[in-house]
């Protein structure tokens, strides 16, 4: 316990250099100006960063992309609330409450709770951040082959089902594309190429940060130009600073979004939307005021952007303990870490435990930069919602080739881009989600090679992934997603259910 | 959405069935006498097989709903305002990444671009078309800032080459 606090202390210390700082302040701000950008997701905010910090230090590079990240979380709630656009995809369930505040003439009420909600929301998971993730990594340790194999299988499959809003086929479907993506190139086992068709670029796999930026920049370019009519900006002059009373009424809500958030932030590949969606269902279930969601509640409004922000923290305890990444920004985070040489999973708490205390620290101090920027730039950050998107998005598509091509210098990654984001933006007007596609690219080298590897280890006999304690529970709650996603057995099963409630009222 | 299911549900039917195939004839390896159980074509064949199985569900799935405007309405939505913007974008994409980086220097064909980009969709594909002259200016101040500020920042204070 005091280990933990001292490695907390030793991790803040850290970053209390002037460097430092700086980084925080600059890094924060360009994140929540990428956020507030419709057409700039949060992950695509970070891929474009990972080439600029390719030549800075490792910890400075961390903390650069981590503060990007967080700004950008936050930074949506600005365009939801005035322009009623979310400006990352987290903010979409913070535009129902936020933007009907803003055309009562309550913008800048609503822009002070969301930012004071975002940092409790991160403060709630920094906490559980710093107690569940050195557990998990001590718990990770006895993970062998057979738990890794199921872990990625499940991290696609729960992926597919939560992101995919009402048709878990679908989220299936892109997780499956992701997974065969990742089967292109060299396999770990025996060495041999697949697919590659003769072309050598191709023998080396698809690279994840290429990809990305396709599926979460180009796309979103092309979906942000498709919008045939402007939004308008609303702006008010109401008090931005929320009053204490405020908060301390909705403290109930705050806490059990950010719970939500938090957990929510833990399912690989599960990102701030559904962390927001989530904590507004529940908040919405258990208001006394339910009549005014939708219509301008800042119950509401508090619950998504508690619930959005929370989840980074989150995402990042199973990102770190067993490199699976809890969101589609972690994911382009893990892939800066092997850059910088810093390996996530169970290991990193033995090789290098104050790491996770600097990314604990990192997030702290990111937070104390987005309550003071949140809370005081309300003009400048407006002149950045008027910016049009014809001249924005030409520049944001350059800085797609940009971020693609600076990584590895090749060209081959920059038609990467292209083909992610052409294929990207034709599956998600079918509305499959981009994320387990995403965790699929990911995930697809370990469970391939955790299977087979397995497979060697006991001469071909699969019988340890069905027999081994964890392994059993992980492949039994597989199939039990599976099977509660097929609508009829769903039906049935709640009917068994409220059966039994009714048999016992 | 049910008749777009329909078409996406047979690419991914063929998709997953060459994969299958390729996966099937995918070299075993003999000679290094590696365990059968552990080819590499092991796992692409079954995500392969499990891709078609989808695919399958998808599409019956879809033949069984009814489908609201039908094929029409499909048909319409491929050839609406929107997707004919989107299909200017990726144009002016494909003709900047794949045409003009590499032929001329990056910082020409980045404002070139830009240029483009913004005169394009200020003044012809707009339900607002702003005057010529006035996109001009911006179009060009715009295209001159961008190019002259990536390449100075990613070549000067990041060290990143340009392609």
């Amino acid at each position: 316990m005091f280990d933990g606090l001292a490695l907390l202390a030793g991790g803040i210390a850290h970053f209390l250099t002037p460097v430092s700082l700086i980084n925080i302040a600059w890094a924060t701000l360009l994140g929540i100006v990428v956020g507030a950008l419709p057409g700039l997701t949060a992950t695509m905010g970070v891929a474009l960063l990972v080439t600029l910090t390719y030549k800075m230090a490792p910890d400075q590079a961390i903390l650069v992309l981590m503060c990007v990240y967080v700004g950008a979380i936050y930074g949506g709630s600005r365009t939801a609330i005035l322009l009623a656009i979310p400006g990352t995809p987290a903010s979409a369930a913070t535009t129902l409450d936020g933007h009907p505040l803003a055309l009562q003439g309550k913008a800048g009420m609503a822009m002070g709770l969301a930012t004071t909600s975002s940092s409790l929301g991160t403060i709630v998971g920094i906490v559980f951040l710093a107690m569940i993730a050195p557990l998990l990594a001590e718990a990770a340790l006895s993970f062998g082959t057979y738990e890794f194999f199921w872990l990625a299988l499940f991290g696609v499959l729960i992926s597919g089902q939560l992101t995919a809003l009402d048709d878990p086929l679908k989220g299936y479907i892109a997780g499956l594309l992701g997974l065969l993506v990742a089967m292109v190139g060299m396999e770990t086992l025996h060495a041999h190429v697949r697919f590659s068709f003769g072309i050598s670029a191709l023998s080396g796999g698809v690279d994840l940060i290429p990809a990305m930026v396709g599926a979460f920049g180009l796309a979103e370019i092309l979906a942000v130009m498709k919008r045939t009519v402007d939004a308008r900006v609303i702006t008010s002059a109401d008090r931005v600073l929320p009053r204490f009373s405020d908060l301390w009424r909705y403290r109930r809500t705050t806490l059990r979004s950010g719970i939500i958030g938090t957990f929510v932030g833990i399912i690989p590949g599960v990102g701030e939307d559904v962390g927001a969606w989530a904590s507004y269902a529940a908040a919405r279930r258990g208001s006394k005021e339910r009549h005014l969601f939708g219509k301008g509640s800042q119950e509401g409004l508090i619950a998504a952007e508690t619930g959005n922000s929370a989840v980074i923290p989150g995402a990042m305890i199973p990102t770190l303990t067993l490199a699976l990444p809890g969101s589609a920004a972690a994911a382009v985070l893990i892939a800066a870490m092997f850059i910088h040489g810093i390996r996530p999973g169970p290991l990193l708490m033995v090789e290098n435990p104050g790491f996770l205390y600097q990314i604990v620290a990192i997030l702290l101090l990111s937070t104390i930069a987005i309550a003071i920027f949140g809370l005081s730039l309300t003009r400048p950050l407006l002149l950045v919602l008027q910016v049009p998107r014809e001249r924005l998005m030409a520049v944001i598509y350059v800085l797609c080739v940009v971020g693609s091509f600076a990584i590895t210098q090749r060209m081959f990654d920059v038609y990467v881009m292209l083909f992610f984001g052409v294929v990207g933006f034709i599956l998600r007007e079918m509305k499959y989600p981009m994320a387990p596609l995403v965790l699929g690219i990911i995930l697809g080298d370990l469970l391939d090679l955790n299977l087979r590897r397995g497979l060697l280890l006991t001469q071909g006999d699969p019988t340890p992934f069905f027999t081994r304690p964890i392994s059993l529970v992980m492949w039994l709650v597989i199939v039990f997603t599976i099977l509660l996603s097929i609508p009829a057995i769903n039906g049935r099963f709640k009917a068994l259910f409220s059966r039994k409630a009714d048999q016992a009222g | 959405m049910v008749r777009a299911d329909l078409v996406a549900a047979a690419f991914f039917i063929v998709l997953g069935a060459l994969i299958l195939y390729g996966s099937w004839t995918m070299p075993r390896l003999e000679v290094r006498r590696i365990h059968p159980m552990t080819v590499p074509g092991l796992v692409p064949g079954m995500l392969s097989a499990a891709l078609v199985l989808c695919g399958l569900i998808l599409g019956l799935r879809s033949l069984r709903l009814r489908a609201e405007g039908g094929w029409r309405s499909l048909g319409a939505a491929l050839v609406s305002e929107g997707a004919r913007r989107a299909l200017v974008v990726v144009a002016l994409a494909l003709v900047y990444t794949l045409g003009l980086v590499g032929w001329l220097p990056f910082w020409a064909a980045t404002a070139i671009f830009v240029f483009a980009f913004v005169i394009v969709f200020e003044v012809w594909v707009t339900p607002k078309p702003k005057p010529l002259t006035h996109s001009l200016a911006w179009a060009a101040g715009l295209a001159v800032v961008t190019a002259v500020t990536v390449t100075m920042v990613f070549e000067q204070l990041f060290l990143v080459r340009l392609p």
